[in-house]
């Protein structure tokens, strides 16, 4: 399913945090969202997601207009995200966790009758989304006993477990070891070309490896579009971005 | 660095977990079976030991049990802090009051001309309940937090200055009530017909209410509640499942006013005091919330130690004071979890 933003513009007073945005993430496609900390990137993470409504401007999810769609109901349009920090269920486990992913997006949500926790509707497809990030034997584990990059591995299982096409992952390696990055990476190699993804991410190595196309973002102004080596020998993304660092 | 797990607990991931909770689980179990069949034994022990008021004392703890149960599936899975619960107590009462009224002086009422079966007016009244619960929590669920609890407080402040005002019921004085309502036909005179009837509602009311818990709907509650903003970006509508929840326990609660009315023969505004919700809530941080069985131990602990300290002091708050700030520190799910837990630490 295709995402494109248009004239995306939003303002907390006279802070412009998002200015004139468009973009357009392909079916399929994993593009990269990349910038200056304070560019705005998880601003517009958040207008996509709905937490926020952007003042003026369209997003556009497939063929469906979703600008003022409330955030619960943008799921069942196809859309899920994660968060740059970690946005768990602290009092229960792994497997709990991604189950409530799976509950949200099929039918039935008031039952109140059956117990949860033994429905094999549920339990079985998060199952499957803990082995499919590495977290196989640890779905009986409390998440707040976890370490921080098995957390980060969770909170990508619930993204998977959600059976949305498109993904919003924000900073899904922020905090990680190096080595749990590149599993991570990795992880988002399997699973690329199977949805439409856009990723913020710092580290430019794993953005270059990974990313279809890149729109760098500045001061809340995407001034870039390309692809990976369209990027790199921009004159004005490295004076912005690529040279400072 | 915290980043990475020692490789040992990889290894061997959950069997300690799953074991301790496993025990845990099998000890909440014998311990509530050994709760109910000790609320059975009441009436014969207080044959045996020639003390009937006992029977009295333990209904009055087996109603209030039903509230504290309500109050938890709300207050516990939902973190939804009702300082206004005993509206519904009082609700559930005067509907029973009311109509025993009209029933007595002949009068009817919008031209019904009531009834005392409690199979026809205790469903009405908890129907009642749902109705006013689904009203108030559509209103006081647009905030949280504090406001939350002010504006849910609000709304039980204006409830029991309507009761004072009804003057036609008696107004500050309450409502004496002639005669227990009949269940299917056969009278509930009896002290002792009337606590077992209060102790298999309260029994199968815990039980819906664990159900409900660990449904579907119950899990999507406690997501809300413990990460809103993850829920809501999971799809979940974040008002729907609380109001649903906040209308059963008002329903449970208005149950309790019910049984209440009907013990006491007698219903006043004291029934729908802010205090009475304090209580409430006590009862249920006592027994430990979010767990449905501990709030019915914590009413019955509460309301025992209120009757056994009264007859010591006045001031018997100067005691349990104390014991709540005591276990709100220490006790991480109230008795409750004190008894469940009890030997976990070892092995």
């Amino acid at each position: 399913m295709r995402l494109e933003l248009r004239k995306l513009c939003l303002s907390f007073g006279a802070l412009r945090v998002t200015q004139d945005v468009d973009l357009v993430v392909e079916s399929g496609e994993l593009h990269a969202l990349i910038g200056p900390n304070g560019a705005g990137k998880t601003t517009l993470i958040n207008q996509i997601s709905g937490e926020y409504f952007p003042d003026s401007g369209d997003i556009v999810l497939g063929d469906r207009t979703i600008t003022r769609l409330p955030a619960h109901r943008r799921a069942a349009a196809g859309l899920a995200r994660s968060f740059q920090i970690s946005q768990l269920y602290p009092d229960f486990d792994g497997e709990d966790n991604v189950a409530m992913a799976v509950q949200a997006r099929s039918p039935g949500g008031f039952g109140m009758w059956r117990p949860a926790r033994s429905d094999p509707r549920l339990r079985v497809p998060a199952r499957e989304a803990l082995a499919r990030v590495g977290l196989g034997d640890r779905g009986h584990v409390r998440v707040g006993e976890l370490a921080h990059g098995e957390k980060r591995q969770l909170e990508l299982a619930m993204v998977l477990a959600s059976d949305a096409s498109v993904l919003l992952l924000d900073e899904p390696m922020a905090g990680m070891s190096a080595e749990e990055s590149r599993r991570m990476a990795e992880l988002l190699v399997s699973i690329k070309g199977r949805y439409t993804i856009l990723l913020v991410e710092h580290d430019m190595d794993i953005v270059f490896a990974l990313a279809d196309r890149i729109t760098v973002l500045v001061y809340g102004q995407a001034i870039f579009t390309g692809t990976p080596e369209q990027v790199r020998a921009h004159e004005d993304v490295r004076r912005a971005y690529l040279g400072s660092d | 660095m915290s980043t990475v797990a020692p490789p040992t607990r990889r290894d061997a991931p959950t069997s300690p977990d799953a074991g301790t909770h496993r025990r845990t689980h099998q000890r909440a179990r014998w311990f509530l079976l050994a709760g109910i069949a000790l609320l059975l034994a009441v009436p014969w022990f207080a044959q045996w030991s020639g003390q009937p008021f006992v029977i009295s004392l333990f209904t009055r703890f087996v109603i209030y049990a039903i509230a504290a149960v309500s109050l938890d599936l709300i207050l516990g899975y939902g973190a939804l802090v009702s300082f206004g619960h005993a509206a519904f107590f009082g609700l559930g009462g005067y509907v029973v009051g009311i109509v025993a009224f009209h029933v007595a002086d002949g009068s009817g009422l919008f031209g019904w001309a009531g009834t005392n079966e409690a199979l026809l007016l205790w469903p009405l009244a908890v129907g009642f309940c749902a109705l006013a619960g689904a009203g108030i929590g559509f209103l006081s669920l647009r905030t949280s937090g504090v406001q939350f609890i002010m504006i849910t407080l609000a709304f039980g402040q204006m409830f029991y200055f309507l009761l004072v005002g009804l003057m036609y019921y008696g107004g500050d004085d309450g409502l004496a009530i002639h005669t227990r309502n009949v269940l299917g036909g056969r009278s509930l005179r009896d002290p002792r017909a009337f606590y077992l009837v209060c102790v298999v509602l309260l029994v199968v009311w815990m039980w819906l209410c664990r159900r409900i818990v660990g449904s579907r709907f119950g899990m999507a509650l406690q997501s809300l509640k413990q990460n809103r903003k993850r829920s809501v970006a999971l799809g979940l509508a974040p008002l729907r499942y609380p109001l649903v929840a906040f209308t059963i326990s008002a329903a449970g609660t208005g149950l309790a006013g019910v049984l209440w009315a009907n013990y006491a023969l007698f219903v006043s505004p004291d029934m729908a005091t802010w205090q009475k919700s304090g209580e409430l809530m006590a009862m249920v941080i006592l027994g430990g919330m979010g767990t449905i069985v501990g709030p019915a131990l914590g009413a019955m602990v509460y309301l025992g130690l209120e009757q056994w300290l009264t007859a010591w002091t006045e001031h018997w708050m100067v005691v349990m004071g104390p014991a709540l700030v005591l276990i709100v520190l220490f006790g991480k799910r109230g008795l409750y979890g004190l008894l469940t837990a009890f030997g976990r630490r070892r092995g």
